[in-house]
């Protein structure tokens, strides 16, 4: 596993969020192409619940290395320390930024 | 003639100077020093500036009164499609590239970028490109479907005219220049730190460059593939954009503004570099929250990738997707916030001198917050389908790009003028000049919220009377000239203080930063001596460095050698791993970017023949540029003074060329994923995709091919791992045989292309799969190449176990090569395949 200085950990973080955000897009826009839910259900379909299902999953997926690299920081020398901080912030606000875009799954419907 | 300040020894200095200095005269043009090729850069980018500027003016002209005819629509078209073009391609990005050029090697202690003659050949691109681009205006048949090209009104049906080819090829010659600058800085920041700079105590300055060079390595990719498939359908006929044969104006959409939406921030970073930089010196105390700020940058270079779509909100896609960019661009606001914070803070907390500098300082707090506020405004759905295409989004772009990114850059050229010339600006002329221009400017834009509001849409070339737009355009045109004599009087100080300015003393704005430990006048090497730096703030810390710099007493003072050179150094904890001997003056670079620019004519005149003959050129003079490295005469020759502790960095497995090869490869690597992107685009939205019968290529020799390039891949991988424990014991047989299996895969994959009964101008499908093809065969072909080439070398004994360092090179790209052929395979042969596209069309209307 990486030490919680080393400064891919700068990037992870956000790499994951775009990979999140791109898949999230390219999955609502495919489905509504081909199979499209029924737009008198509103937010309540399945793909609406598979999208939060994927958001919760990678906010979670993020904010576990966000603590990793909090928890180490207190133990490292100034530089490692610096990257180890920078780090847990980067990954813990990619993961306030995967829920915050992930919210409105939950009012708007999919394909309208 | 007074002494430059900070100036060493005279007889030190002409040594020095005798390995680091230009050629005399003409020989200047094969100058690669990046003190001379940033100037260069940030000069030619000024001149497009005003060239830019005088178009613009244009433009307010046409639009002063109602019903005016001073310029026809076709040429009102052609301007603002031009001063678009030429502020945000030819001026902006260059010039910020050219400063950043110019200051990260002062900055992190080096005495040069790490690729001189990339720096150089990227300099003579943008150059050649930006002449080409704006020749198309001398002649009247200039580029006129904005400076966003959209399709189809950009197609060869809508646009039979020359001007989208100018567009097209002119700018994506300038991205040659962009992305080559991108990969330097990303690699020299990373590994020619002076010593003990680690990258916590890196000048915040560096972090910003860092994320600009990246995100453009990332950015720009996608509008070279754009551009590139755009001119394949208007000079081939092969179909990307249009809706008879299956392809989709939306997907330059999506392919331009996955470029453009980071272009805003990649102009934008660079500008809070410098932000970032001044108000700590002008305020007298380190900038608060350095961490924020770097945990800031590293947010806005990756989010701002994902608003692309908030310029496509009433395309028509569904609003769930709406949602996602809208909130995404809200989010961009927190990092960009944060830094707004941490300046104020920084400001509040110190003994701010209200220099000139800080007036422009001042001028972008102002107005960029503004800007950033009419963002936020258009990041939301309904407002944004509200004020579509009108002056508030004119008005909003200028708000953040001029208060963004000119007066900070102003800013910069006032606080660095002493770099350029060892003199100091006119507190008056520079005063005025700031004014005028920060007045008339807001009178212009700040009034255009208001015409967009009320309905006027961007790009008329005229109106009618009586809308309620006469008084507002009046004013908004006034505003214009008044911003032109602003900017007028800070050209004639820059211009005048050359002469007539009064010379700096040393660290004239008592900064922290190493640069001003440098020659003033900027000398060619920088450093006479390299220091050992552990805090972020050198000169404030030790202020007796530049006197100890320039006696000499730190690291690689000894210059009894032809080399230049400079410190090799960790990426995160900058300790000494090498040392870096660079390029001299060189003529390769400008011979390379003069075939290239006949080969843009060639093309634009659609003179095949001779675009060939010119490609050919163009690449043997590159491999020849490639054979002037490592341990060749004209490079370093091994020599058994040379240094061993640190080895110089030929002699070692992993200096800055390998560096360089994957940041390419990350470049390269998203042009071909925005190809990707473009082919499942295509195949599962085009509302006319089809797809042929019958299979049109012959999957199972493809296959093989596929097996022999895997087989090439595996081997030169053995020959490597050999050559990092020092065997190199049939070395050249091993790479013989790696070239000759590599070259059966492109005979192949040669055969499977001229086999296939492609029909690129009837189908996208058969467009795309026939682009992804030539693709693949490029590749594989330069790869054997290169490898045939390090057959000779390592007979000549260029290569060796004692230098080991160009297959190491060499190795990534094969690795790339391979995995985007396999990528390819499974994208285009087997997906389709799988799904039975080749039996239904997917999303088939």
């Amino acid at each position: 596993m990486m030490s919680p200085s080393h400064p891919l950990h700068l990037v992870l973080g956000p790499i994951i969020w775009a990979l999140w955000f791109a898949l999230m897009y390219a999955v609502l826009s495919v489905v509504c192409q081909v199979a499209p839910p029924a737009a008198s259900l509103g937010a309540l379909t399945w793909l609406n619940a598979k999208l939060l299902v994927l958001t919760l999953l990678v906010t979670l997926l993020l904010l576990l290395p966000a603590l990793r690299c909090w928890r180490a920081s207190g133990e490292l020398a100034a530089n490692q320390r610096f990257m180890a901080r920078v780090s847990a912030a980067v990954y813990l606000l990619s993961a306030a930024s995967t829920v915050a875009v992930g919210l409105p799954v939950l009012v708007l419907p999919p394909c309208l | 003639m007074t002494e430059p300040v900070n100036s060493p020894d005279a007889a030190l200095h002409r040594r020095f100077e005798k390995v680091w200095g230009n050629l005399p005269s003409w020989g200047a043009l094969a100058a690669v020093n990046h003190t001379s090729i940033g100037l260069r850069f940030m000069v030619t980018g000024m001149v497009f500036f005003l060239i830019g500027g005088l178009l613009a003016m244009l433009v307010r002209t046409q639009l002063a009164l109602p019903g005016q005819e001073i310029l026809s629509a076709g040429v009102y078209n052609q301007v603002f499609t031009m001063h678009g073009t030429v502020m945000m391609f030819l001026f902006a990005i260059p010039v910020l590239e050219g400063l950043a050029m110019f200051l990260v090697p002062k900055m992190i202690g080096a005495r040069d970028l790490v690729f001189p003659r990339i720096s150089s050949l990227g300099y003579y691109c943008y150059l050649f490109g930006g002449v080409i681009i704006v020749f198309s205006l001398v002649l009247g048949i200039a580029p006129d479907a904005g400076w966003f090209m959209y399709t189809p009104l950009s197609d060869a049906t809508h646009s039979p005219g020359r001007g989208p080819d100018f567009w097209l090829l002119g700018i994506t010659f300038v991205e040659i220049s962009a992305i080559s600058a991108g990969v330097e800085l990303v690699v020299s920041i990373l590994r020619s730190r002076t010593s003990g700079m680690t990258l916590a105590t890196m000048p915040i300055f560096c972090w910003y460059i860092l994320a600009m060079a990246l995100m453009i390595v990332f950015g720009f990719p996608p509008l070279v593939l754009a551009s590139v498939l755009l001119e394949l359908e208007r000079a081939a006929g092969m179909v990307f954009f249009a809706v008879q044969g299956g392809g989709d104006p939306l997907l330059w959409q999506h392919l331009f503004w996955m470029f453009g939406h980071p272009e805003v921030y990649i102009l934008f970073l660079p500008a809070a570099g410098i932000v970032s930089t001044l108000i700590p010196v002008f305020a007298g105390r380190p900038l608060v929250g350095y961490r924020w700020i770097v945990l800031s940058i590293i947010l806005i270079g990756f989010i701002s990738f994902g608003l692309w779509v908030h310029h496509m909100f009433t395309v028509g896609i569904p609003q769930l997707a709406q949602a996602f960019f809208s909130v995404a661009s809200m989010l961009v606001a927190v990092p960009t916030a944060i830094q707004v914070f941490a300046w104020l803070a920084t400001l509040w907390t110190g003994k701010v001198r209200y220099s000139l500098p800080m007036l422009w300082i001042f001028g972008f707090l102002f107005v960029f917050v503004c800007g950033g506020l009419t963002g936020v405004m258009l990041a939301l759905v309904p407002f944004n389908w509200q004020v579509h295409d009108t002056h508030f989004v004119v008005a909003h772009m200028h708000y953040v790009l001029v208060g963004g990114m000119l007066f900070p850059l102003l800013a910069g050229f006032y606080y660095w003028l002493p770099h350029f010339s060892g003199r100091m600006p006119s507190e008056r002329f520079g005063r005025w000049g700031f004014w005028l221009t920060f007045g008339g400017f807001n009178l212009t834009f700040l009034l255009m919220h208001l015409t967009g509001l009320l309905g006027m849409p961007r790009r008329i070339y005229t109106y009618e009377a009586g809308l309620g737009w006469d008084w507002l355009n009046l004013l908004s045109s006034l505003g214009g000239f008044v911003m032109a004599i602003g900017v007028a009087l800070v050209l004639v100080d820059f211009v005048l203080h050359f002469r007539f300015g009064r010379r700096a003393e040393a660290n004239p704005w008592q900064a922290d930063t190493l640069e001003w430990a440098t020659t003033m006048p900027a000398s060619s090497y920088n450093f006479i001596s390299l220091p050992e730096i552990r805090t972020r703030h050198p000169l404030w810390d030790n202020p007796q460095l530049p006197q100890t710099i320039a006696a000499g007493e730190h690291g690689l003072a000894d210059i009894d050698h032809p080399r230049r050179e400079t410190w090799g150094s960790d990426a995160v904890t900058g300790e000494v791993r090498a040392i870096l001997h660079l390029p001299s003056n060189s003529w390769l670079p400008l011979q390379a970017a003069l075939l290239l620019a006949l080969l843009c004519i060639s093309l634009l005149l659609r003179s095949y023949p001779l675009a060939l003959l010119f490609t050919i050129a163009a690449v043997l003079v590159l491999l020849r540029w490639s054979w002037h490295n490592g341990a060749h005469p004209h490079a370093d020759p091994v020599d058994e003074k040379e240094p061993v502790d640190p080895p110089l960095h030929s002699r070692t497995l992993d200096g800055p060329g390998r560096w360089g090869m994957v940041v390419t490869l990350m470049a390269n690597g998203t042009l071909y994923a925005s190809l990707l992107f473009g082919w499942f685009y295509l195949w599962t939205v085009a509302p006319g995709w089809a797809v042929p019968q019958q299979d049109s290529i012959a999957r199972w020799p493809l296959l093989a091919s596929g097996v022999l390039l895997t087989l090439a891949v595996l081997w030169y991988r053995r020959l490597v791992a050999r050559l990092r424990r020092s065997e190199d014991l049939s070395l050249q047989a091993g790479l013989w045989l790696v070239a000759a299996i590599g070259l059966g895969h492109v005979v192949l994959l040669l055969w499977v292309l001229l086999d296939a009964s492609l029909q690129p101008r009837a189908l996208a499908h058969d467009s795309v799969l026939m682009v992804m093809l030539i693709y693949l065969l490029i590749h594989s072909g330069l790869a054997t190449l290169l490898t045939a080439m390090q057959v000779v070398r390592v007979r000549i004994g260029y290569v060796s176990r004692k230098l080991p360092y160009e297959p190491m090179v060499l190795q990534p790209f094969w690795s790339y090569t391979l995995g985007v052929f396999w990528l390819g395979y499974a994208a285009f042969i087997l997906l389709p395949m799988t799904f039975g596209a080749l039996a239904v069309p997917l999303g088939g209307q």
